[in-house]
This record gives C-alpha cells, structure tokens and sequence, in this order.
C-alpha cells in the first residue's frame, strides 16, 4: 500500500509540475488541495469548486486530490509544486493537521496567499513554526453535538450508548468524538464504549455487531459518519433489534435518506460540504485582490438533519 | 501435501508419512483456534449463539477471497488487487441490480453473473501478464489494484449505490440453525477448493507448479495455462465476495474493500500455507480465517482498546509464521 501511494503520489506531482508555465497571466490562479476525491464528500466539495470557476469566471482553478484518506505526501507534493507554479493563492484542505504545516509555512513565505478550509491546522503545530493562518470551516466539535443532542433528548438521562469513531488522529475525528462527548455530559448519558471503525461500512458492521454483543442493553449509537451509519444501521436489522436502537450520525449523505426516511436514523448533520471549497476559494481571492488578512475561525454553516426534512 | 508426484512415482509407503504429515500440520492450526476460542469463552455472552452467528458473519467475506488467495499463492504468485476488484466487481452488479424495469429476481441474477465476469475479467488479466511475460505477480496485481480502484471510482463517480432489492436485502441477514446463509455459501465454496486442490489432477499440478516451476514444465505440464487459471479461480471468489458483501451491507461503493488482500493474505499464511508456493491447504485457510474471526470478535468482547486489538493481531500473524517454521521442521524429520 505504502508503495502504491509512493509511485502514486510521484506520478501525480510529475504531472503537476510539467505545465507550470501555461496559465494565462491576467487571471489569479488558486491551487485548490483536496481530500480523497474517492469520497463523495469531497468530490461534490470539487464539483462545487469547479462550478463555482465557471460562475466567477475571474480565476483559473487547479484542483489535485488524494487517493485514499490517508495519504500525506500527495498533499505535500501538491503544495511544493504549486508553490514552484508560482500560483496565487492556494486553499488546502489537510488531511493532517500537523504534517502540511511546513509546506504550507513555505508556501506563505513565498508570497502566496494560503486559505485553510475543512480540517483546521494543529494551533501547537502553527505556533511552533511560526505561521499564522485563518481556518475557515464549520465546527465538527458543535455539529456532532447538536446529533448527540438530539439522541439524549430522544432517549433520555441515563441511556445508554456507544461512540463509532472515525480515524485516529485525523482532526475532525477527534472534534467530532468530543461533541458527542459533550452530549453525553449535557445529557447526562452513560457512555459503555467507544471504537473506532475507521470511517469505514463493513468495518462499523463488525464494530458495532460486537459492541452490540458485549453490550446488549445498548440503546443508542453515534456515528462519526454516514458511511459508518450504514453498517451500524445494518447490524442492528440483523440484530432484530430495529426501532429499539437510536442512532446518529454525520455529514448527510444521499445513501442514508431513505434511512432517515424510515426513521432508523434519528438524525445527521450536514455541513454544506459541496459550498465549503467554493467560499474558501471566495475569501482567498477576497485577500489576493487586496482585502484585508483573514484572522482567527470564520465558521461556516452547520444544520441538523432529522426525518422531517425528507420529502 | 507439501509432496508432488510430479517428476517421481511416489512409493505406497509415503502416502502414510504424508498424511502424517497432512494431520500435524493442520491440527497446530487447529490447536491454536480452539486454544483461542477456551481462552475467550471465559468472557461473557463469547459463546452466546447470536456472538457465534455475528462470528461467521464477519469472517464470511475474508473467507471467500481467501480461498481463491490460496490457489495463486500456492503457485508461489500473490493478488494484491482482491480489495479493489471487490469493490469494482461490486460496482458493476450494483449498478446492473438498481438498472429500472428490472424483475428484481432477475436483477439479482444478471447482478451476480456481472459481478462473477468483472472478477473473471481481472483474473484473467492478472494471470495472463505475469504469465505471459514472467512478471512478478506482487507488480501485475499492484498495477490492477490501482486500475480496479480507479475504474470503480470512474463507474460511480465516486457515489455510493444503494437501494438493492428488498428480498436481495433480506438474504444477506438469513441464518440456517443460527448459522449464516453467507457462510454456508463459502463453506461450499470451501468444500470445492478441498475438492479440486486434493482430489483433482488439476490441483495437484498446481502444488507441482509451486513446489518446482521447471519441473512441472519439464514433465509436460502447460505451466501458463495453470498460472492463468489459478489466478482466474481468484477473480470468481472475488465477484463471489462482491456479492456476498452486498447482501451483508446492502451498499456497493467505489471505496469498500481497502486493505481486504491483507487480511485474505493474513489468513491464507496462519493456515499454514507457504508464501513461496507449493505448501498448504483449503482447510488450513478456513482455519485461518476463523482465527482472524475469532480474535477480532473476541478481543472487542474483552473490552480491549482499539490500538491494543491492533498490535495483538499483528503479533498472531507472525506467532503464526514462526510456529509455521517448527512444524515445517516437525515433518521434515
């Protein structure tokens, strides 16, 4: 794997370099740094980008995204080459929080004007190196417990529940872990486990059947993503245990609305991923027209999603 | 059964010291699952007759990729691409199973025969380019892994696939006497590779060919033809598991399967199959498989941290390896 990421990731920063000369001189360039484009969230992210292009008409996009979840180099690469092409701006979405900050303190000492969108930067990780950036994007931490909300107002004081966790060590993993920890506080729930499974389907199956084993009193689940809801959603069909096990999850996607529809999921959140890049690419070009530094978080917006929002 | 009567007439007397063999080599994997199973039964509900069901379910999936992961690595070859060509091969029947107008009955039944053709498809590719110009199968099935990803990912955009038929859904959750519908399928599947590998002319090439290339060749044998086959034997186990895998999770996604040859190779090596060919057995990958099962499922029941669960398996792979090396010593003597 480590090595199909290598020549896969070599592959990709030989293709971006080779036509760095080619951009038209009067329109701003932005170097738009994706997440795995093989996830439907950020590949309607990109899709909204280049929409977005299209309907500004006044910046030239160039887009690269990652082959799996995990791969770091690609995005190193991908900034190193972009600050090679000399573009003007580059909006990056990390998928880790402390490994892009160096290219990203290259890039902005170069002069290019740097937009962190999705997943903030490591504030430790910034400080030590001497960079300074804005985050703009919504608040996984606050999103996860207006969910976890939702499941202790459904359930009640005293329920109990489980946490399905996504990635160890990715950031938005971690925020999200911690809303659904806050709504167990705020709720006054009794949390029995909490494991990851990896943002994976098949993975949150097995997880949660064994979970549901161990604990067969559960009454309800938080699910860091969609994807996750759906084999969570699943193992409790085979469980026979439907309608008595609540469950929450994030990020809305198309595969769980006729779960919601049916009412096996109680809710999800949506972050209105498909605009998040389209507005990042707004604020950079905002700055590199002039305007003024971007400071701190500018949040952007966050919606619970319950069944009565399904036609 | 790390014997060949390719090049030699086996004496009478052998077929005795390789049962023998046979017997101790399996029973160690054995011992070892049902030391396992003792050790966890001491935590609640492990025994339970939903955790056993739950149990066969998870492993049900891994156990189908790993019997076809048996038959390349006992020619001494390796598919890194089965995670991948799940994915795209369960692409292709979610996409032939939601097409409109369709009786679901025959949905389903077009969806399996795609599914089982897209992993012939690959089989066939990966078994015919490293045959055909000697390349190490570890490349060709590196290059097909990121060829199946990338289609599958072209063929959805990317989207996840849902909406299967309502009786397609239910099948995947059938049990028989609490035993999963899923696993008795790869129990037959199983039944078939034992089959074929031991009691088939065909199989017994296959060790020849791992054990000694040049002398299957020299005894006659069409070496290409059984490289392309062993790896073609794979491609359907995969478009098997694709399906199996829809009926389990209702869902087909261009990013299901990742990291699902590691674990298909995880089992095919505790069961005591040799990485270099040659060695090892259907049964041996069951048990295998179940191990893997079992330690998952166990160690989640004990309350065992995720990070915990992680290293603790991969200890047992090379546990498995190493107690692999002493009884190859074992019946060599």
């Amino acid at each position: 794997m480590k090595f199909a990421r290598f020549i896969a990731a070599s592959l990709l920063a030989g293709t971006l370099a080779m036509p760095a000369a080619s951009y038209a001189a009067d329109k701003p360039v932005v170097g738009l740094v994706m997440k795995s484009l093989a996830n439907e969230f950020f590949k309607n992210m990109l899709e909204g980008a280049k929409a977005h292009e299209a309907k500004r008409g006044d910046y030239t996009l160039k887009a690269v995204g990652m082959q799996s979840e995990t791969d770091v180099e690609t995005q190193i690469n991908a900034i190193e080459s972009f600050i090679t092409q000399k573009v003007d701006a580059i909006v990056v979405a990390p998928s880790d929080s402390r490994a892009l900050v160096p290219p990203i303190k290259r890039a902005v000492d170069a002069g290019i004007t740097v937009v962190n969108f999705d997943v903030a930067l490591d504030d430790k990780a910034k400080q030590e190196a001497g960079l300074k950036l804005a985050f703009v994007g919504p608040d996984n931490r606050e999103g996860a417990k207006l969910a976890g909300d939702a499941l202790a107002k459904k359930l009640g004081a005293g329920a109990k529940v489980v946490i399905i966790e996504g990635n160890p060590g990715a950031d938005n993993a971690a925020q999200r872990k911690l809303g659904f920890m806050d709504s167990v506080t705020a709720g006054k729930l009794d949390l029995l486990d909490s494991r990851t499974a990896h943002w994976e389907t098949e993975e949150a199956n097995t997880v949660f059947s064994n979970m549901l084993t161990a604990h067969p009193d559960i009454q309800g689940v938080m699910a860091a993503n969609d994807s996750m809801v759906l084999g969570v959603v699943k193992a409790i069909e085979a469980a026979g245990k439907t309608g008595k096990i609540e469950v929450v999850g994030f990020d809305n996607i198309p595969a769980v609305q006729p779960l919601l529809k049916e009412k096996k999921l109680l809710a999800t959140v949506d972050q209105f991923g498909q605009q998040m890049a389209a507005n990042a690419i707004d604020k950079a070009l905002g700055v590199v027209a002039g305007g003024k530094p971007l400071e701190g978080w500018v949040k952007t917006d966050i919606k619970l999603v319950t069944s009565d929002d399904v036609k | 059964m790390d014997t060949t009567d390719l090049t030699t007439a086996q004496a009478g007397s052998k077929t005795i010291a390789t049962t023998t063999k046979t017997v101790l080599r399996e029973a160690g994997i054995g011992i070892a699952l049902i030391a396992l199973i003792i050790v966890f039964s001491f935590t609640p509900h492990f025994l339970s007759s939903s955790n056993v069901t739950n149990i066969l379910t998870q492993v049900t999936i891994n156990l189908v990729l790993s019997i076809g992961m048996t038959f390349v690595i006992l020619i001494g070859g390796i598919d890194l691409s089965v995670g991948s060509v799940l994915s795209f091969c369960a692409v292709v029947a979610g996409t032939v199973m939601t097409l409109p107008g369709l009786d679901p009955a025959v949905a389903v039944f077009l969806a399996t025969i795609s599914a089982i053709v897209a992993g012939i498809g690959f089989g066939l590719l990966n078994g015919l380019i490293s045959a055909w110009w000697a390349i190490p199968s570890f490349i060709v099935t590196l290059g097909t892994l990121n060829i199946a990803r990338g289609a599958a990912l072209q063929v959805t955009n990317a989207s996840t696939i849902y909406s299967f038929p309502a009786a397609f859904n239910a099948f995947g959750s059938q049990t028989f006497y609490g035993i999963p519908l899923l696993f008795l399928i790869a129990l037959v599947l199983v039944a078939i590779g034992w089959f074929v590998l031991t009691k088939t002319v065909f199989g017994r090439v296959l060790y020849g060919i791992g054990n000694n290339e040049e002398a299957a060749r020299l005894a006659g044998h069409n070496v290409f033809f059984y490289k392309v086959a062993a790896f073609t034997i794979c491609g359907v186990l995969v478009g098997i598991g694709a399906i199996i895998y829809m009926a389990r999770l209702n869902i087909a996604s261009p990013i299901i399967g990742i990291g699902f040859e590691l674990n298909a190779i995880a089992a095919v090596i505790i069961g005591g199959t040799s990485l270099s060919g040659g060695r090892g057995s259907i049964v041996g990958t069951l048990l295998g498989a179940c191990i893997i099962g079992v330690l998952a499922n166990g160690l989640i029941l004990l309350g065992l941290s995720d990070f915990m669960r992680q290293m603790i398996t991969g200890f047992v792979i090379i546990l498995a390896v190493i107690l692999d090396k002493y009884r190859e010593r074992l019946t060599k003597a």
